[in-house]
């Protein structure tokens, strides 16, 4: 086991610098951040100072090598637009995006796995039909119209939820999070469901192909013949079965929603990541994106740790082969 | 009560513990019903074991989930009874039903390998299985886990209680689920082809165990069995299957000694123990088959019959498992030892003489199917040559493959043996063609001569496999083999998935096309009365290595290896006929 880990964190650097390698170079093909940052009738002087503040007349090997050393020190440098710390800004955004893709990947997953299991269970079933049938819609329905839905519909219409921003946010160990007042949490509902409504589809319909499957094996049948009640069978044995690709696909949309909830996030004006993102690409904020896409691929690689580690503990027959 | 019914060790004048009366189980399907149980009638005592012998399809497992309340949707009871102590058990809720199952009735199944869930410990499914039917504290629970598998004869039960599935072997998982099956101390104990997937060995072990379970704790069994040799060893009473009917049923002797029906008599007729070796089995048919197509490759270089045609000198096959990059390094630079890999085959040489047939015996994992892959030109030897009348089966260079159309084979799942998108005159066209021993416009009339020549009808040429039975399918493959023209066919355990009449039947086709054809055969099989019947020299292999060989007479007579010995006293027997 400790070698498997120690064997994922050797992959994982790895993984990270070939990453800020990437970003680097590929965020230096996009425009010229000069023109951003000093106002065109400024003088010849003023902006080869400026050029030389930043360090942009060295070469790029030179520039990337002071970056990494930058970023070793946990400087990810200052956002030209904010003239705040890159890590300071980001860390007051994440919260943000942390507390809403929590609240709709478990959502997803708490409400998602269950129906998904009845729907397997009795797949003949009228409400199981309903669900398969709606689940498709969750697929095919564009997240911004959803929104745009919920909003004329709650917000709108009927008035009883708020149609953006955070609500009343409480402060805890120096950050912001909403769900901890009733007015933070009612500016959640709305934008969770949204971001949930895929993954609530996805979880559904893996859930249900794999019960399916098993109730009709012998696992099962021997486990009823033991006399096991329908729900032991379901939450002790099938439940754990069915838990592997779950575990896969939980990990997969936990990280693609923290990276790219932009939509959701536009739509209801939440002030996370994916908000700062679009802003500081269509203003050339060169630090912000470099910080932000590290950051993702640092996201990706730890849930994808976890995840595996999550397999061993799941799963006793992963555990001997990689001891 | 009758008096084939036997009475209890307690000596109170049996009322059935279970009486089954025109029970009938269908399932309803697009074509109408399948009447899978129609009309089954029996009953047993309070410790006896009735034997419930078919064929696949014939309905007996069926009939054991009918009794346990476990019928799968959208098959139905919808006549008869089924009474537990008096008690009806047909049209009870399903929560009275569970109360039941495996409290006073539990099921024993085929393959422990599928039975047990995997990602629980064993301790667990123990625990899930006493909470089933008592309030019990988790101490006591793993108390009696511990106890449950001493009683099944599983050493230091202390530790293996934390075991997972997969650290054990298949007999031991099969105990484990037996454990499961009596930890109520049922009534009844419902045993679906509970050994089938076992080694020889371990069979004969479970049968012992089951045996004295059953005398100790006074348990009725209904087992299940497509093996008349293992009914027999353990059953009082015998029923025989048919098509959802029971044809015959009495005490085990007299139906095994002295069948009355004619379906009993044609299933006992068709095991290959029961006839001279070497002979056509009664009852397997195709005698009377079309002659294969003529050879069109050259026959006037091969050796005189009986002279050494293949000669496996000293194959050695390890499977190793390729270290990763770092550990490789690590191995190169000292740090670390390289991977230890697994020996299949230790450099075993044997020669097959041209004509002959050759078994290959031995239990899973003992090397068998390594060594007829590489006999066949399929898998690569680590070390030592196979030759082929002095040629290598192989070509060299660091991708050898194989370079001869003169060893084929015939492998053991017809079902994953044959392409499911082609159609079947395409896959035994394909061959030929691409070594063009037909011609394209030869090649339909070729392949319907092979399909008569193996017992099947030559319009069938278009369909495709699925359209087929297990049986034809497993002829449809010996057919692709032959259409090469080999000389030597390597078969790998073909008939060990077919029912008995249907391996019959497969058995004489080979006997026949093996005389008609000169064929040498490399026939492997875990099946000693098949190798009895079908080789004339035996090889037993243990653990990679040829512990005996010879003249098949000699060594099921007068076996000499200890493993040789034990592998034959394990095998069950039938009691020999009455005539």
């Amino acid at each position: 086991m400790f070698g498997f880990i120690l064997q994922r964190l050797w992959q994982a650097i790895i993984v990270v610098i070939a990453m800020s390698a990437l970003v680097f170079c590929g965020v230096y093909a996009v425009g010229n951040p000069i023109d951003v940052l000093i106002s065109p009738d400024a003088t010849q002087d003023i902006r080869a100072a400026v050029i030389a503040q930043y360090g942009l007349d060295l070469p790029l090997w030179q520039q990337y090598l002071a970056f990494l050393g930058r970023i070793l020190h946990g400087d990810f440098g200052r956002s030209f637009v904010y003239n705040m710390p890159v890590s300071e800004l980001i860390l007051s955004r994440l919260p943000a995006t942390l507390e809403l893709t929590l609240a709709a990947v478990l959502f997803a997953s708490l409400v998602g796995i269950p129906i998904g299991m009845y729907a397997g269970y009795k797949p003949h079933s009228v409400v199981s039909r309903a669900v398969m049938a709606l689940s498709i819609l969750g697929f095919s329905v564009p997240t911004f119209w959803f929104g745009l839905m919920l909003i004329m519909v709650f917000a709108v219409q009927c008035g009883c939820m708020p149609a953006g921003g955070r609500g009343d946010t409480v402060s805890l160990f120096g950050v912001d999070f909403s769900f901890l007042t009733l007015d933070g949490l009612s500016h959640m509902v709305l934008p969770a469901l949204n971001l949930a409504l895929f993954k609530f589809s996805l979880m559904i319909r893996l859930a249900r192909a794999g019960t399916r499957e098993l109730m009709l094996s012998d696992t099962v049948k021997f486990a009823r013949a033991a006399g096991l009640s329908e729900f032991t069978v379901l939450s002790r044995h099938v439940l754990r079965l069915i838990s592997i690709p779950l575990v896969t696909v939980f990990g997969l949309e936990l990280g693609s929603t923290l990276a790219f909830a932009v939509v959701t996030e536009t739509i209801f004006s939440w002030p996370g990541l994916g908000k700062l993102i679009i802003d500081s690409i269509t203003s050339l904020d060169r630090p912000v994106m470099v910080a932000y896409l590290m950051l993702v691929a640092l996201l990706f690689i730890v849930i994808n740790l976890v995840v595996d580690l999550t397999y061993a503990l799941l799963d006793p027959r992963l555990r001997k082969g990689r001891a | 009560m009758t008096d084939t019914t036997k009475t209890p060790a307690t000596g109170t004048p049996a009322m059935p513990l279970l009486e089954v009366t025109n029970l009938k189980t269908w399932f309803p399907s697009a074509r109408g019903e399948v009447k899978a149980v129609d009309g089954v009638s029996f009953s047993i005592a309070p410790g006896e074991v009735l034997g419930l012998v078919g064929e696949s399809g014939s309905g007996k497992s069926i009939t054991g989930f009918s009794i346990i309340g476990l019928i799968d949707e959208p098959g139905r009871i919808v006549e008869g009874s089924i009474k537990l102590e008096g008690r009806e058990l047909v049209g009870l809720s399903g929560h009275d039903l569970r109360a039941i199952r495996g409290k006073t009735i539990s099921m024993v199944f085929q393959d422990p390998m599928m039975t047990l869930n995997p990602v629980l410990s064993i301790g667990t499914q123990i625990r899930l299985a006493l909470e089933a039917h008592e309030n019990i504290s988790a101490a006591d629970a793993r108390e009696r886990a511990i106890k449950a598998l001493a009683q099944v004869r599983i050493t230091e039960p202390e530790l293996k209680v934390d075991f997972f599935p997969h650290q054990f072997s298949g007999g031991m998982r099969q105990r484990v689920a037996i454990a499961i099956a009596l930890l109520h101390r049922p009534k009844l104990i419902i045993c679906d082809e509970p050994t089938t997937a076992l080694d020889v060995s371990i069979q004969a072990e479970i049968l012992a165990e089951m045996k004295e379970l059953v005398a100790e704790l006074g348990t009725a069994l209904i087992w299940i069995s497509h093996d008349l040799a293992i009914v027999s060893s353990i059953a009082d009473r015998v029923a025989v299957m048919k098509s959802g009917h029971i044809v015959e049923i009495g005490p085990a002797l007299g139906v095994l000694t002295r069948p009355q029906h004619d379906y009993t008599k044609a299933l006992l007729d068709a095991l290959p123990s029961r006839a001279k070796p070497g002979q056509l089995l009664l009852r397997g048919s195709g005698i009377a088959d079309a002659a294969p197509p003529p050879r069109k490759a050259a026959t006037a270089n091969l050796p005189p019959l009986g002279s050494p045609y293949l000669v496996i000198d000293k194959a050695v096959k390890r499977f190793e498992k390729p270290p990763g990059l770092f550990k490789n390094l690590a191995i190169r630079s000292g740090l670390s030892q390289p991977v230890s890999g697994v020996q299949a085959v230790d450099g075993v040489s044997i020669t097959l003489k041209r004509g002959e047939v050759l078994g290959l015996v031995g239990e899973s994992g003992s090397g068998k199917s390594t060594l007829g892959r590489m006999a066949a030109g399929i898998t690569v030897p680590t070390s030592g040559t196979i030759r082929l009348n002095g040629q290598p089966v192989m070509s060299a260079g660091r991708n050898p493959k194989k370079i001869t159309t003169r060893i084929q084979t015939i492998f053991q799942d017809p079902f994953a043996s044959l392409n499911g998108r082609m159609r079947i005159g395409d896959i035994v066209a394909e061959g030929p063609l691409a070594h063009k021993l037909v011609t394209r416009a030869e090649a339909p009339e070729y392949v319907r001569q092979w399909l008569a020549a193996v017992g099947l009808d030559p319009t069938f040429a278009n369909r495709f496999p699925h359209q087929f039975s297990g049986g034809q399918r497993q002829r449809i493959a010996i057919a692709r083999a032959l259409a090469m023209q080999p000389d030597v066919v390597v078969c790998d355990e073909p008939v060990a998935s077919l029912d008995v009449s249907i391996q019959a039947q497969i058995i004489n086709l080979l006997i026949r096309l093996r005389s008609e054809l000169d064929l040498s055969l490399i026939f492997i099989s875990h099946d000693l009365s098949v190798v009895r019947h079908l080789c004339d020299r035996v090889a037993i292999m243990y653990r990679g290595s040829i512990v005996e060989e010879g003249e098949a007479g000699p060594i099921y007579d007068h076996p000499q290896h200890d493993y040789t010995k034990r592998l034959l006293a394990a095998v069950p027997v039938l009691p020999e006929a009455a005539e």
